[in-house]
């Protein structure tokens, strides 16, 4: 019999629904709180808790996070931090990528009980201007970090009860819109005082040690969990898996992520991605913290079980990561990250096809969530509009891919919202008809967006990928079709934009039409249930043409040919491990 | 309005029973009926229930003067997805906004694994109109009235009983809804019809659209019902007015439920809280929590200053509903809800629940999973029969649920698994009532705990312990509190209007507004019969500052004391306020009370010291102890009894632990006190 550990079972159980609630009760403040319609409609923010020695032990549903405090006991070695201290970043390359964009600001506060520290508290916001080339500080246009606004090293904003307001001040005068950087600024601190005095309350009634150990058990919890299954998914030996990305915007063409995933006979587990492509001139380099991977493999492997929590345990899961310094997971300084999210979100996709080679039921490939900015005048006041727009997920093994999302806790701007604070009117918001991956489970169709421009001149940078490269389906599921951007579609000067451009001269009365890509499907799309396909049909998610070539299903009116569709369905094409374009047995 | 016939009549139908109480308002005076519920066709309880209750008075149904109703019919076909076939039409070009909602996959949730819920109206049954008004409520495209005329026709065919219609920014511009309504109306008699504005006239098209939906999809069958029900009061020869609970804690006249049934949608609940509220008015106490503990879930609310407190960011299961409801937390938790230990070795408790059956292990009809009421009955907080002997526990069985479940699975002894069990469920329950409280800038200590539903008071003491709070009134009647909340409850109404960019710093369009809204107030107060003398209105201001996307409620004392008034409620809920921010107005509110004169309060008579009736054994931290076993209905005013003890009663066990007294008050709630 081992000794008692300080946290039995129930206490844990206890500790970790307290620690949800702080975290819950910090977001609702941030979201009541916050200008800036990128964070308060939004919702471009999170919050985690730390143990006392810094490592992530509640995060939240959102891989993209790494070792977020380490960086801040680089400059501040650990001892010399003190109760009431608060310390703030932005700095990508300083951080080795816990932040991979500068947009991104970290606050960070220590919990102290009793002169001892405890624990450590972080808010998280994307801040919509600090200033750069372009309105919105990101820019497919950027080619060095210096365009994409002011780098905040790891700085203590307050100490003893004074705020660094000359740091504050430093910043909010290189935004475009200080007002709403500083109203964002006090959210973010706010939320960070309430969550040190929740996590000072929960360690007070429970005591540090009992505290201590209950996220010790939480990291031990998700890391043996997320252990088990990799061992459950890989077999000894090296997976492969290659994804592309369409390009930086600057000339590159498709720049691949090769990972291999190893297994050694001593079941230590050593992801390597160092053959990835090189780093490119535009911004969608993404410095990928070494913990990410874990991280969202973690997420993965967690599935929903809601008594889980995504911790440091998942990068604690795997006992290796290599990277290349140079090449686009890796890039070296100064080289831009503005855009990175669509490589990120490639990456998240490259993760599954490892899951997927190695024979897991992990679900096909989703499209990068899009965005536009706009910025112009209107009545001789400028405006910055970024706006983001959902995209199709991946099919699963058991259901179909979610249409119509951006990624987790982001929402949209509502039509009436967006048409009452911006100089834009909308023509159409709706599903991208046909963008699904046909299969059996069918991928998440993306979104169109069609906006009428009311202000007198304008200049638009958009983000979207997977145009040339679509979201990859699997076990015989076909890839997601591709969006595009185009300008007064079907008026004489028409013109389709680039997917990754910016500089785009929009001027009163354009019409921007938007179409976002849709996720992979998964099976065979014979094998879709016809009632399934004609729902799809009737509610403007699949076009007939689609049913009767892709699905084998023909309509009739607003009903099923069955004869027709046992007659297609009869000769049924043969399908391989993976479709992007046509089917293939790997990716390359 | 009621009549001055003295007789009220409040119905509560249970999933199991109906509960019907009588009152003579003059005297206070009450009889209670308990008839089996009757799930085919409800109102056949309700009116043998009326009829038991009156021969139990040896009353008249001439006399009664006023029927109250709280219905759970909108609950559960929204809960259930079993509303009417409902179709929605909508601007061309915008329909698939309800099937994107807001473009989020939600936060708690794991990308991988979530799907999105099916919306209540597919897309194939989503109709365009041709029409478009724009921000400033101005017509950029007429009503296409051939469109209306094609989208009618493909609602014939889909065969729908009920449209709802949400075009975009009708809130500033009802024409259009309203034309589109008038036209299906006359093609389409029999179909449900909602507009949007006439349910909730704010912005955001997704959530208005919703509650157009919501609305439409449960108007035939409460109108069904509640036709049924006044033709039955009619036939028994009651000529009073039936008055049904809403979600805003306050009772309006049949006509109006009728319009706008998705107001009922939190009634069963908002019932049992007006029902704490009086109690605790008649106990001098008027800053309360309450708990309301039923089998499968808990819903948590603050009252402050007697106050019901309103909030527009509600929601009824899987869907936000910005109708002004009391601002309440529900939590999948509850006296049947299940404990397991997961794969990983994890201890969750809930949201399973064991329901009405199987039911907890300890009811003896098959349930074998461990469940909470199974954990009270392991540490013998739970007497050995229930329902005045109707009901008799298994003991063994709890035990061995337990014990399977979760005592071995983490190698825990019986009671300390069993305690463990309730430890969960009560920090998640202190959860939820931090965040009606701390959340919202109270301190939970300076308020009063109010347990009630059927394991209410198995967890108040507990609950109280942890939120430092140092006193739990347990009410007369905690198992059928909403009896009492309809019996107290007055007439509200809120009439709401989203305020343009353009108005808000203008006081004579304000004001204007809030005109319309008076007069909309009076149309009600009329409708309603309300006497001139019972009727009050409160303006209030829904603010926030330009940039933000959350308002709070401010009590409105016009545009000069705006800004003051609301960075003064900034600070008190968040801690800060922005003085270089701008104040901005977004909905202005008036809410319309009613009131309906309460009955008059019936005193227990005093007590002569409490007697036990016997002693039970509960397992504390510390060791096994008897406690004292007392019928709650011997006790008078005054009888005081020192924990451990249980008190048990027909609806209820009251666990009182050591260190806690309880008090019998005149008004015939229990105080229980820390010592």
């Amino acid at each position: 019999m081992t000794t008692p550990r300080p946290c039995n079972p129930v206490t844990l159980e206890i500790i970790r629904g307290a620690i949800r609630a702080a975290q819950a009760e910090m977001e609702a403040l941030i979201e009541r709180t916050a200008m800036s319609a990128f964070i308060r409609e939004k919702k471009d923010f999170y919050t985690a808790l730390f143990d006392a020695d810094g490592v992530m032990a509640v995060g939240s549903n959102v891989p993209v996070f790494g070792d977020i405090c380490g960086p801040v006991f680089r400059d501040f070695p650990i001892g010399t931090i003190r109760d009431g201290d608060l310390y703030w970043y932005n700095d990508c390359y300083g951080s080795r990528g816990a932040v991979s964009h500068s947009n991104d600001q970290v606050f960070l506060a220590p919990v102290f009980v009793d002169g001892q520290r405890v624990a450590f508290v972080m808010g998280w916001a994307h801040f919509a201007d600090i200033g750069g080339l372009r309105p919105g500080s990101i820019s497919p246009d950027a080619t060095e970090i210096f365009h994409e606004g002011v780098i905040i090293p790891p700085t203590l904003l307050i100490r003893d009860g004074v705020v660094n307001q000359a740091a504050l001040s430093i910043f909010y005068r290189n935004s475009r819109y200080p007002r709403t950087a500083q109203g964002d600024t006090r959210a973010l601190m706010a939320s960070v005082e309430l969550g040190v005095a929740r996590m000072r309350e929960i360690a007070a009634n429970f005591g540090a040690d009992v505290l201590a150990d209950a996220l010790a058990q939480l990291l031990a919890r998700t890391r043996d969990t997320v252990r088990g299954r990799l061992m459950e998914t890989f077999p000894v030996g090296t997976h492969r898996f290659t994804d592309r990305i369409d390009g930086d915007g600057h000339g590159s063409g498709a720049l691949r992520l090769r990972f291999a995933l190893t297994r050694t006979p001593e079941d230590r587990f050593v992801l390597d991605a160092s053959e990835t492509d090189d780093q490119s001139a535009g911004p969608v380099n993404f410095l990928m913290n070494p913990d990410v991977p874990g991280m969202a493999l973690g997420l993965y492997f967690l599935g929903g079980d809601p008594t889980q929590v995504v911790n440091a345990g998942g990068p604690r899961s795997l006992d290796e990561v290599i990277l290349r310094e140079g090449s686009l997971l890796q890039p070296r300084f100064p080289a831009a990250l503005g855009m990175r999210g669509l490589t990120m979100m490639r990456m998240l996709a490259a993760l599954n096809g490892l899951v997927s080679v190695a024979g897991g039921e992990a679900p096909a490939a989703h499209a990068a969530y899009v965005i536009m900015l706009l910025r112009g005048t209107i009545g001789g006041k400028h405006f910055l509009m970024s706006d983001g727009l959902g995209v199709g997920y991946g099919a699963r093994g058991f259901a179909d891919g979610i249409d119509g999302v951006y990624f987790v806790a982001q929402e949209n701007y509502p039509v009436e919202f967006l048409e009452t604070e911006y100089p834009v009117r909308l023509r159409e918001y709706g599903l991208n008809i046909d963008s699904g991956g046909p299969g059996r489970f069918r991928g998440g169709c993306g979104i169109v967006r069609e906006y009428e421009v009311m202000a007198e001149e304008s200049i638009l940078a958009v983000r979207l990928d997977g145009v040339e490269n679509p979201p990859w389906g699997a076990a015989g599921g076909q890839s997601g079709r591709p969006g595009r951007v185009v300008l007064n579609p079907g008026l004489p000067n028409e013109r389709v934009l680039k997917p990754l451009s910016d500089g785009n001269r929009v001027v009163r009365g354009d019409i921007l039409r938007i179409e976002t890509g849709g996720g992979g499907g998964r099976g065979h799309p014979f094998d879709r249930p016809a009632e399934a396909v004609l729902e799809d049909v009737l509610g403007g998610l699949v076009s007939a043409a689609s049913a009767r070539a892709d699905y084998g299903v023909v309509i009739a009116g607003r009903a099923i040919d069955e004869a027709a569709t046992a007659t297609l369905r009869a000769s049924r094409p043969a399908t391989r491990a993976f479709h992007r374009g046509s089917y293939a047995d790997a990716l390359d | 309005m009621p009549s001055t016939d003295p007789l009220s009549v409040a119905v509560d139908i249970g999933g199991t029973f109906t509960d019907v109480t009588l009152q003579d308002a003059a005297t206070g005076r009450a009889w209670t009926a308990k008839t089996p519920s009757t799930p085919h066709d409800p109102s056949e309880a309700f009116q043998a229930g009326v009829r038991l209750a009156l021969e139990t008075a040896r009353e008249e149904a001439g006399r009664i003067g006023r029927v109250l109703h709280g219905t759970t019919i909108a609950t559960n076909l929204i809960l259930e997805g079993k509303g009417a076939r409902t179709a929605l039409i909508t601007t061309a070009g915008f329909r698939h906004v309800l099937e994107i909602g807001r473009q989020d996959i939600p936060r708690r949730a794991n990308l991988h694994a979530w799907v999105k819920p099916k919306r209540p109206v597919p897309p194939s049954r989503v109709f365009e109109v041709t029409e478009r008004i724009v921000a400033d409520g101005s017509v950029l495209v007429p009503l296409d009235e051939a469109s209306v005329t094609r989208a009618t026709e493909a609602c014939r065919e889909s065969g729908v009983t009920a449209i709802a219609i949400c075009l975009l920014h009708a809130f500033t511009n009802a024409a259009h809804e309203r034309r589109v309504a008038a036209m299906l109306r006359e093609a389409l008699p029999g179909v449900a019809i909602t507009a949007s504005v006439d349910v909730l006239p704010v912005v955001r098209e997704y959530e208005r659209s919703l509650a157009a939906i919501l609305n439409a999809q449960v108007m035939p069958a409460v109108s069904t019902y509640v036709e049924r029900l006044e033709r039955r009061i009619a036939e028994d020869g009651i000529a009073a007015p039936l008055l049904l609970m809403k979600s805003n804690g306050g009772v309006a006249g049949a006509a109006s439920i009728r319009r706008a049934p998705a107001v009922t949608a939190l009634s069963g609940p908002a019932a049992g809280v007006v029902g704490a509220r009086a109690v605790a008015a008649a106990a001098g106490i008027p800053n309360i929590l309450t708990v309301d503990i039923g089998g499968t879930s808990a819903d948590i609310c603050l009252m402050k200053d007697g106050t019901i407190a309103l909030t527009q960011r509600g929601a009824v299961g899987d869907w936000p509903l910005p109708l002004p409801m009391l601002d309440m937390v529900t939590i999948g938790a509850g006296g049947g809800s299940i404990a397991r230990v997961t794969r990983d070795g994890a201890l969750a408790v809930g949201p399973e629940s064991a329901g009405a059956q199987p039911g907890p292990a300890c009811y003896g009809r098959g349930g074998t999973l461990a469940t909470v009421t199974d954990a009270h009955v392991v540490l013998g907080h739970l007497p050995p029969s229930l329902l005045g002997g109707r009901m008799t526990l298994d003991v063994a069985a709890a035990e061995d649920a337990v014990r399977k479940g979760v005592a071995e699975p983490l190698g825990l002894p019986l009671h300390e698994a069993a305690r463990g069990i309730l430890a969960v469920v009560d920090s998640n329950m202190v959860g939820a009532l931090r965040v009606v409280s701390v959340e919202r800038g109270h301190d939970p200590r300076d308020f009063t705990l109010v347990p009630f539903g059927g394991a209410g008071p198995l967890h108040g003491c507990a609950l109280a312990a942890m939120l430092g709070i140092s006193r739990v009134l347990v009410p007369p009647s905690p198992g059928v509190l909403c009896a009492q909340g309809l019996l107290h409850a007055d007439m509200r109404a809120e009439f709401s209007r989203s305020v343009l960019p353009r108005q808000a710093e203008d006081a004579a369009a304000l004001d204007a507004t809030f005109k319309t809204l008076a007069q909309e107030a009076i149309a009600w107060f009329e409708e309603e019969a309300i006497p001139p003398d019972a009727r009050a209105t409160t303006p209030v201001a829904l603010m926030r500052y330009a940039g933000q996307g959350a308002e709070l409620p401010v009590p409105w004392r016009g545009l000069d004391h705006a800004a003051f008034d609301f960075a003064a409620a900034h600070r008190a809920l968040y801690g800060f306020d922005l003085p270089e921010g701008r104040a901005e107005i977004v909905t202005l509110r008036l809410e319309a009370v009613g009131s309906l004169p309460p009955p008059a309060a019936q005193a227990l008579p005093p007590g002569r010291g409490a007697a036990p009736i016997g002693t039970h054994p509960v397992h504390l931290p510390g060791g096994t102890a008897d406690a004292a076993l007392h019928d709650r209905a011997a006790l008078g005013a005054g009888d005081r009894i020192a924990g451990p003890a249980i008190i048990t009663q027909l609806d209820a066990t009251t666990l009182l632990p050591p260190g806690w007294t309880a008090e019998a008050l005149p008004s015939g709630a229990l105080l229980l006190r820390r010592d």
